[in-house]
């Protein structure tokens, strides 16, 4: 493969990550040879279907992947280090203090029996042996950070008495606590409504600046992604399809199944009769077709397809894709 | 025109309501007897004497007397502080183990569960009083041998709940935020889940009590538990037993505080297992 395109060192990059998970039912191969870059100070969103792979990836980072689940293949360099060769105690320090991670449900992320200032504690004190008193402190001016009003008061608040945007905000305060490098957002605003999910973005993109962090989103959501990404991956089906920056992507979108997300997506006020949708289902990660994974459902599919898989190539100024389509052979 | 199924409900709720509040007021009764048993009790519970065998309840001695003049009374009230003693020693050391092997099979799965949970399957598999016999047998007689014995045959118990709840908690996404915080497995352990465990303990340990109070009786009822004169409940009520026909009194005091006892204590557990695990009411 002759995917690096940038070899100016990342923050992160995954090579050929494969993660499987054994179940009765067979081998599920959720992420299936994945590869792509984090740069610094950058917006890398992740999107896809549900199902594709992309938690799983980010869990994969993060070594957070348990039973069934297993990290078969693949490297993980951030800052350099390897982190899937990387000792459990030493991968510990990784977590939260260089990359950190905001979870999808907001609701269950938080620990009931404890305030949210605790909470927002734990991790500078495990991490930087903060004192206590200390570490209630930086968690009120996190709070605040977080644009949560009453900061004092809603330190000392439970879980339960928030609302759903108000404990994403608690999570977030929490996951910058310890100023990682990376933050890795899991569909941080599918369980909130829209006017919270756009002050959410707002917030994320914000701490962001002000902290150089580089931020990976991963979503659904292409509305987000224009909004958001500097740079943008598309996976199907345990597969990178597609790798560009955002504006290229959103303006020459490669691969048919990028192609055809873009179309699916309601446009501006003109009300189409019906929109379009993707023709099939997502492919079985246990049984995935042969060939190009998508060439069941694509409309554009050549023989070739069938059989042989496209590898992820560059077209253009750091665009790759995933298609027959583009063969420069 | 009355809502009847509305008001069978509110009179089932009452009727649970009244019933733990009767849980707390015998248990909070029970704990007062064993506290103050010196000055409750107008005897000491080994005070013999000659003249006074056998006597039937009077407004003197309460309960009576027994073969050797002792008041049963009084070695009843004392019987509160052993009975008392035993339950919460037995709730403690069962709560301990409970509670480390419940987390460490519940949190890391794997080989370890395997291993625990077989060797509770182990202890589960035989009747349990013969095992605590067993356990006595091979110790010799004597509370704190019964003590132990009681907690070898009854860990299993607590350690299944305690695991099943963990089991219930690992995957839930706070864990995996800890996890994603950076926090060690210890931390996890004792900072995460135990907090979340504490109504389960509570409830698992005031049903714990009552039982192990109803095997320490039945062990001393055997012979082999608390050795004369210490005032056991089982002891005397089989001390007692031997008079039935002609001085039914010895046995039957002791008999009715190991029931009100052991119900007041599941009536309390009961309780609280409604008022801290809102999913069991209907």
């Amino acid at each position: 493969m002759d995917s690096d395109s940038t070899l100016t060192a990342s923050l992160l990059s995954v090579e050929g990550l494969r993660t499987y998970f054994n179940v009765s039912e067979g081998v599920v191969k959720a992420v299936d040879g994945v590869s792509f870059n984090v740069e610094e100070n950058e917006t890398f969103c992740v999107v896809g279907e549900t199902g594709c792979g992309k938690s799983v990836s980010a869990l994969s980072i993060m070594r957070l992947i348990f039973h069934p689940g297993k990290i078969v293949e693949g490297k993980i360099t951030y800052k350099g280090k390897d982190l899937l060769k990387l000792p459990e105690n030493e991968m510990r320090k990784i977590r939260g203090k260089e990359i950190a991670m905001i979870f999808q449900n907001p609701m269950r992320s938080l620990n009931p029996v404890f305030t949210i200032g605790s909470q927002i504690s734990e991790g500078p004190i495990a991490h930087f042996n903060l004192p206590g008193r200390d570490a209630w402190k930086n968690a009120i001016e996190l709070i605040s950070k977080v644009r949560m009003p009453d900061p004092e008061i809603r330190a000392k608040s439970y879980p339960h008495v928030l609302s759903g945007g108000m404990r994403q905000r608690a999570m977030i305060a929490m996951m910058i606590s310890c100023e990682p490098s990376l933050l890795i957002a899991d569909e941080p605003t599918t369980s909130v409504d829209v006017t919270i999910q756009a002050q959410i973005m707002d917030l994320l993109l914000d701490i962001k600046k002000k902290r150089g962090m580089s931020v990976m989103l991963i979503t659904h959501n292409f509305g987000l992604v224009a909004e958001m990404g500097d740079r943008a991956a598309v996976m199907y089906c345990g597969k990178v399809v597609e790798v560009g920056f955002v504006e290229e992507i959103f303006r020459e979108p490669l691969h048919p199944y990028t192609q055809g997300l873009l179309k699916c997506l309601p446009v501006g006020f003109e009300r189409k009769k019906e929109l379009e949708v993707i023709p099939g289902t997502l492919a079985s990660p246990v049984n995935p077709p042969q060939g190009c994974r998508f060439s069941p459902r694509c409309n554009r599919a050549m023989s070739k397809c069938k059989l042989e898989e496209p590898a992820l190539l560059a077209q253009g100024h750091d665009h790759l894709v995933a298609c027959h389509l583009y063969g420069g052979e | 025109m009355p809502n009847l199924a509305g008001t069978k409900k509110t009179v089932l709720q009452l009727l649970r309501y009244r019933a733990s509040l009767a849980g707390i007021l015998i248990v909070l009764a029970i704990s007062l007897l064993a506290l103050f048993a010196p000055l409750i009790a107008p005897r000491g519970y080994a005070e013999t004497s000659t003249v006074d065998m056998l006597r039937p309840p009077s407004a003197q001695d309460f309960f009576g007397t027994d073969m050797y003049g002792r008041d049963v009374f009084s070695r009843v009230v004392y019987g509160a502080r052993i009975a008392l003693w035993v339950g919460l020693l037995v709730t403690f050391i069962e709560a301990s183990m409970g509670i480390t092997l419940g987390l460490l099979s519940g949190f890391y799965g794997g080989i370890i569960d395997k291993a625990i949970s077989a060797a509770g399957d182990m202890v589960w598999a035989f009747p349990s009083v013969v095992l605590a016999l067993g356990v006595v047998a091979i110790l010799g007689a004597g509370l704190t041998q019964v003590v132990v014995a009681i907690a070898v045959v009854s860990w299993p118990a607590f350690t299944r709940i305690l695991r099943a709840k963990v089991q219930s908690l690992v995957n839930r996404e706070f864990i995996l935020a800890a996890k994603a915080i950076g926090e060690s497995d210890f931390s996890i352990m004792t900072r995460y889940l135990l907090p979340n465990l504490m109504p389960s303990i509570l409830v698992v340990s005031t049903l714990t009590l009552p039982s192990a109070i109803l095997y320490t009786t039945a062990l001393s009822f055997l012979g082999f538990g608390a050795q004369p004169p210490t005032p056991d409940w089982g002891a005397i009520l089989s001390e007692g037993s031997a008079q039935l026909a002609i001085a039914p009194w010895v046995a039957t005091f002791p008999g009715i505080f190991i029931v009100i006892t052991a119900l007041g204590f599941n009536l309390l557990g009961d309780g609280l297992r409604d008022l801290l695990d809102p999913k069991l009411r209907i």
